[in-house]
């Protein structure tokens, strides 16, 4: 098939006016500054409502008198599919085991929530949170200190009192 | 006289007193059971091993029930399944599952036999008696309220180590496993056995508490290197450390068992600060590290014409190491070669296994030095001994032996001193060439052990850096200075071995495999 070609002209300056194209546009754009429909949101002054389900940001569970929940059986280490938990555990003065080394990797995790699953203690959980940007890498690794501080609210993956989701 | 019978549809002929549950394990069922040890008499109190056998008015416990001519036995028809379901389920009334805190979790015959044949919940509502956890003495915690009551430790001590220092107190749901007053188990020699043979968590290892997760450990077969008896081991490591050894069955060498002496000594596998890449001295009292093309060309250039040559090796080498240190020696015109290791008191005999005993020759591979010519050297705590040596001319040749009591001059005045080892000391700085080379656990080889077995190790741990295995560095040279062909695997050095040495001839990895194989001639230990 052979190609056709359509010419197409410019409009003359000489003899074409701009102005009602111009103002149509302005238009528009001051019925958005007063639009009461708007979509956009403002954000960080307006925040989202995360889901129940969200998962976040990690937080480590802790007991009245502040120690960890954390009994470091080492099932979300041998769970997590980002390899992201190092945890080595030892035996505190009362005999408890805890973990000395608790770490997650925030960048490596891809927080499917499978250690907050498989936590027998209920100790670690990731939570309705995502603001978490830092101005060094390392400051990605979260320790268990930190972890321990966190203190927004935790996802609804598991209900520990419907185990079983019924 | 053989018996016949029938095991879950499948005829077994057996020898006549044979157990139902040993005959079972013949054509691979398996039994759950606790009490029962193969080591050890079986005194039918788990109530775990039911099966039925046809004819009988009840379950019958298989680890104590012989077979018959004739008889016919279900393991895993109804009636014997629902029995043991019934024992599983009184086990777990009083048992704290604590699991994400056990040590044994992940090898635990509790956590197995529950999830194979137990109830998905159970159904007690009392609650459960608690004991506590208590110091038995040793490397040994005891947690009371894990126990299952199988008595295995009692057993064990009572039976194989024959010395009585645990027995069970009370009565009923209340007997608990305990010591007699404060003695404990210090100062006896087998206890970290009933660590092992425990079949759930209640006898822990203090030294491994807290340590790794079953599931995280990898296992590699190995020998102990402790002391000439040669006890099959498993090395246990995470991480690139080993984190605790544990005995592999052998019914020639060490049974079930091994020695704490052995079981203790493996932090010296983890030390960390190794050699990592081969060494060039210049004459300043510097060094370069160099590649190992360069390394062993240089080697071999000064290495013509320098003299006799004397050589000191470690009985902790393997006997390829050994056998290629010897063909080295012979390469360079001949010499000779002395080894040093430490010799203990007396024996430590197993007694209800007398051919299991911690040996007075503390090193692996002493026999395997003995039957390759080299000569006994230095005091009983393998020092000294190398007065002559330490101020040869000639060519001086030092493998594996870290030489750390000898003095800052060794070596000073040697025409060419090659020190293959993995650690540096004060007595390694003179060396012209310091060659970094692996430790048994990484790398593959074979030990002789004191009764002439020769046995195989295989590598569990990564070697550091450029170091590699001394049969192969040695290997090299001698390929370079005679017209043998370079060894590419253990296998190959091995084979080199056995066509020089006639205790080895004839004996290939192959015979060798996992249970060892006797060398060629009687072996008889010098200084015994």
């Amino acid at each position: 098939m052979a190609i056709s070609v359509k010419v197409m002209h410019r409009p003359e300056p000489e003899t074409t006016s701009y102005l009602r194209a111009a103002l149509s546009g302005m238009a528009l754009t001051f019925k958005h500054m007063v639009n009461p429909a708007a979509v956009t949101q403002q954000y960080p002054e307006e925040q989202t409502d995360l889901s129940p389900r969200w998962r976040g940001t990690h937080r480590m569970e802790v007991h009245a008198d502040g120690r960890p929940k954390c009994v470091a059986c080492g099932l979300c280490p041998t769970v997590c599919p980002a390899n992201c938990i190092r945890l080595v555990g030892g035996e505190d003065d009362q005999g408890n085991r805890y973990p000395v080394v608790y770490e997650i990797d925030e960048f490596r995790c891809i927080f499917c929530g499978m250690c907050q699953e498989v936590c027998p203690v209920e100790a670690i959980h990731v939570g309705r949170h995502f603001e978490n940007a830092e101005y060094t890498r390392d400051r990605f690794i979260y320790d268990l200190d930190r972890l321990m501080e966190q203190d927004h609210p935790v996802t609804l993956l598991w209900d520990p009192s419907d185990p079983r989701g019924e | 006289m053989p018996v016949t019978l029938t095991i879950d549809g499948q005829e077994v002929t057996v020898p006549k007193g044979t157990t139902i549950l040993e005959a079972a394990k013949t054509i691979g069922q398996q039994v759950p059971h606790y009490c029962y040890h193969p080591g050890m008499s079986s005194p039918a109190m788990c109530r775990l091993c039911l099966v039925e056998v046809e004819g009988a008015p009840k379950p019958m416990p298989s680890c104590v029930t012989t077979v018959m001519d004739g008889q016919v036995v279900h393991t895993q028809s109804e009636e014997a399944t629902a029995s043991r379901k019934a024992v599983l389920e009184f086990y777990l009334v009083n048992h704290p599952l604590d699991c994400p805190i056990c040590d044994m979790s992940g090898e635990c015959s509790l956590q197995d036999y529950v999830h194979e044949e137990g109830r998905d919940s159970g159904r007690s509502r009392e609650p459960k008696r608690v004991f506590g956890r208590d110091d038995f003495g040793g490397d040994v915690l005891f947690y009371g309220d894990r126990c299952v009551m199988c008595t295995r430790c009692v057993r064990f001590m009572s039976e194989v180590e024959q010395d009585t220092r645990l027995t069970v107190v009370d009565r009923g749901n209340r007997s608990v496993i305990d010591t007699f007053f404060e003695e404990g188990l210090d100062g006896t020699n087998w206890h970290g056995n009933i660590v092992d043979i425990c079949p759930v968590g209640a006898l822990v290892s203090k030294d491994f508490l807290h340590k790794a997760r079953a599931w995280d450990l990898e296992h590699t077969p190995s020998i102990c290197t402790s002391c000439s008896q040669g006890c099959n081991i498993d090395l246990h490591t995470r991480d690139n450390l080993v984190q605790r050894l544990k005995p592999r069955e052998n019914l020639d060498v060490n049974g079930w068992w091994m020695c704490d002496h052995g079981r203790e000594n493996y932090e010296w596998i983890n030390q960390g600060t190794r050699i990592e890449a081969p060494l060039v001295r210049d004459g300043n009292g510097g060094s370069k590290a160099v590649d190992w093309k360069e390394v062993l060309g240089a080697l071999l250039e000064q290495a013509n014409g320098a003299g006799a040559v004397k050589a000191v090796a470690s009985p902790l080498a393997s006997n390829e190491d050994l056998g290629a240190l010897k063909a080295l020696v012979e390469a360079l015109g001949g010499g000779e070669t002395v080894y040093r290791s430490a010799r203990a008191e007396e024996e430590i005999v197993l007694k209800g296994f007398p051919s299991l005993a911690r040996r007075k020759d503390l090193s692996a591979n002493t026999t395997g030095a003995e039957l390759m010519g080299l000569e006994r050297a230095g005091a009983d705590d393998a020092t000294g001994g190398l007065a002559d040596v330490a101020g040869h001319d000639g060519v001086l040749v030092v493998l594996g032996d870290a030489l750390e009591d000898q003095p800052a001059d060794f070596g000073k005045n040697a025409a060419l001193y090659v020190f293959l080892g993995s650690h540096e000391s004060e007595a390694s700085a003179n060396a012209s060439f310091v060659l970094p080379v692996t430790t048994f656990a990484e790398q593959e080889g074979t030990f002789t052990n004191v009764a002439g077995r020769v046995q195989r190790f295989w590598p569990g741990l990564q070697a550091p850096g450029m170091a590699r295995p001394p049969w192969l560095i040695l290997g090299a040279l001698v390929a370079e200075l005679t017209e043998a062909d370079l060894p590419r695997t253990a296998a190959d050095a091995f084979a080199a071995l056995a066509s020089a040495v006639p205790a080895f001839s004839g004996l290939t990895y192959d015979d060798i495999g996992t249970r060892g194989a006797l060398v060629n001639e009687p072996v008889q230990l010098s200084g015994d």
